[in-house]
């Protein structure tokens, strides 16, 4: 009886005990690996205000400074001490608010942020190495490049190749790289004198390099667009790519072998989140979020805001609107739009956009003008209304027949008349399609057929917008100035302006 | 193909489309066909790439890549 009594005690005592240690042991923190979290955003270009997103919600807005702030704030919290913050390039060009001031506005959020990198993309070079370098010793974080060099072999004032940050114990090296496409994508000016080497050739030894200075992860902040980066996966070595430049809405992380590549889009649609898990003995990855790496950031009502970020963006908010109702310039005469025939504001347009250019000859078609201005001042918002679209000046070689051709099609008024400058054309228009062509002149002389001429258009032409095959044929080409910086380059250095219409492109009867 | 050629071949719907290099998906969809082009910056369609992935009209363009246009799901 007392021998049951003791053994029924001692089973109770051992059912007490696994009690305590079960839930203990479920419980216990797993020493053996940490989690990082890599936050990450690409292409902002600028988007620091919320805007209709159609692809995604044709009501709701998405995106702003201040919404995707919040996010920042509240996955940090979930992860303090182990929280990375990455911007993939191509920050700061892209909308009025930004491109007036030459970035600040983004900038000074980056700053408020603590951002911890930046790989330099393509458009940053878009205002010119002065802007670019100034931004960047305002930084608060490091402008990353490893392949952009100038000819004495050395790195851009104020870029480092890499950096180290330290998270949980783990040394983890940021190696930042741009696209070599920024030499054909910008302004020859913008990027005279620099080498943007292939970063195939650079990265396995720069790899080498911060694993024997002891990173444990290895993250390439990179500017070269989704198909680059899985290519550049293959250099051994790198855990993780950080992407941009393709505005790659990346859901799913992509492995290609051993590395792991993610991007957010652009504009500050999404917020990437990529949680990796660390071995702590090995401190090699284990795992990484497979899925919801990408978090829309809604700005409709209800959404979570943070009120210093919404105040900086309302402070740049107020003040372009004093921008947009500067003067830029000055017309004599009303300046009035005509998609049949030559037309005052189209000779105007392609004037500025030769001048920025120095091409010879320049196209516009009517239709990307929208707006009628009166005579008087011309403000900047107006400039705005007249060219909404985000066009660029595009120069290439043409021969005569070429552009021969173009003036054909622009006769034929499928999409209303081509503009220009720098040439004259008389029309018949008793001839059929295809031949109303009586005479061009380049200058004071015919052209010729055979010869190259120096072109500008836009780039929706450019890309054979409206039909105009043809000037997907060009050669040599160049990536110019915005179209209205063009046209606001242009006011202001010849206002007052009296364009009047009917030299250049002449319907004429002939007998 | 040599990294200097001025001109890509990228492909919308399977369909061979040649831009200039540093040119954007939405210059692949206006040499495609103005009509698509239109449906997209409507929202009508989305681009997405080979992955599958949706892709914005400024992105960039290498040679041989490969853009689909497909119906906008409704949320």
């Amino acid at each position: 009886m007392k021998q049951q009594k003791e053994i029924k005690h001692a089973l109770l005592f051992f059912i007490i005990v696994l009690c305590i240690i079960i839930p203990v042991s479920l419980f216990a923190k797993d020493r053996s690996s940490t989690d990082l979290t890599i936050l990450h955003v690409n292409d902002m270009h600028g988007h620091i205000l919320p805007y209709i997103e159609k692809s995604v919600d044709k009501e709701t807005p998405v995106g702003g400074a201040a919404y995707t702030a919040s996010m920042i704030e509240a996955e940090r919290r979930k992860n303090p001490g182990g929280t990375l913050l990455l911007a993939a390039g191509d920050m700061f060009q892209g909308t009025p608010i930004s491109n007036i001031f030459r970035g600040r506005p983004v900038l000074e959020i980056m700053n408020y942020l603590k951002f911890d990198a930046m790989a330099i993309g393509n458009h940053e070079f878009d205002w010119g190495l002065g802007t670019l370098e100034n931004l960047g010793s305002s930084a608060a974080f490091p402008f990353l490049s490893a392949n952009i060099i100038d000819r004495r072999g050395k790195y851009l004032p104020g870029v480092k190749p890499f950096v180290f940050l330290s998270r949980k114990n783990l040394k983890i090296a940021v190696i930042g790289i741009t696209t070599p496409e920024t030499v054909v994508t910008t302004k020859p000016e913008n990027v005279k004198g620099l080498v943007f080497l292939e970063p195939e050739r650079i990265l396995p030894g720069l790899v080498k390099d911060v694993r024997s200075s002891g990173a444990d992860i290895v993250i390439l902040l990179s500017h070269m667009g989704l198909d680059c980066d899985k290519i550049i996966a293959r250099v051994p070595g790198i855990d993780i790519i950080v992407g941009g430049h393709s505005h790659t809405a990346v859901f799913r992380p992509v492995a290609e072998g051993g590395t792991t590549i993610v991007q957010a889009k652009c504009y500050g649609l999404y917020l990437g989140v990529l949680h990796v898990k660390v071995d702590l003995r090995t401190k090699k990855v284990i795992s990484y979020s497979r899925k919801e790496e990408l978090r829309v950031v809604y700005a409709g009502p209800g959404a979570s805001f943070d009120s210093s970020v919404a105040r900086l963006v309302q402070k740049y908010h107020d003040r372009i609107k004093d921008e947009f109702a500067k003067t830029v310039g000055k017309t004599a005469v009303n300046l009035v739009r005509n998609s049949r025939g030559e037309s005052n504001i189209g000779d105007l347009v392609c004037d500025a956009m030769r001048e920025s250019s120095g091409a010879r000859i320049a196209f516009q078609n009517s239709g990307g003008m929208r707006v009628n201005i009166e005579k008087g001042r011309i403000t900047m918002e107006q400039i705005f209304t007249l060219l909404p679209f985000d066009n660029l000046l595009v120069s290439m070689d043409l021969t005569g027949e070429q552009i021969r051709a173009i003036l054909e099609q622009s006769a034929g008024m499928e999409h209303g008349i081509l503009q220009v400058s720098g040439i004259r054309v008389i029309l018949d228009p008793e001839k059929s399609r295809g031949s109303r062509i009586v005479e061009i002149n380049v200058g004071r002389e015919k052209l010729q057929p055979d010869r190259i001429y120096r072109v500008v258009t836009n780039d929706f032409l450019a890309a054979g917008g409206d039909g105009y095959r043809i000037f997907k044929e060009g050669k040599n080409i160049v990536y110019g100035d915005d179209l209205r910086e063009a046209m606001i380059n242009y006011l202001k250095k010849h206002s007052p302006v009296y364009p009047q219409a009917g030299g250049r492109i002449i319907w004429r009867l002939i007998r | 193909m040599p990294k200097n050629q001025e001109h890509i071949v990228v492909y919308v719907n399977d369909l061979p489309v040649e831009i200039y290099r540093g040119m954007h998906v939405k210059h692949a969809l206006i040499s495609c066909s103005h009509e698509l082009y239109r449906a997209v910056l409507e929202g009508d369609l989305i681009v997405k790439d080979e992955n599958g992935f949706p892709v914005g009209i400024e992105g960039s363009l290498c040679d041989g890549s490969r853009l689909f246009t497909v119906k906008r799901e409704n949320p």
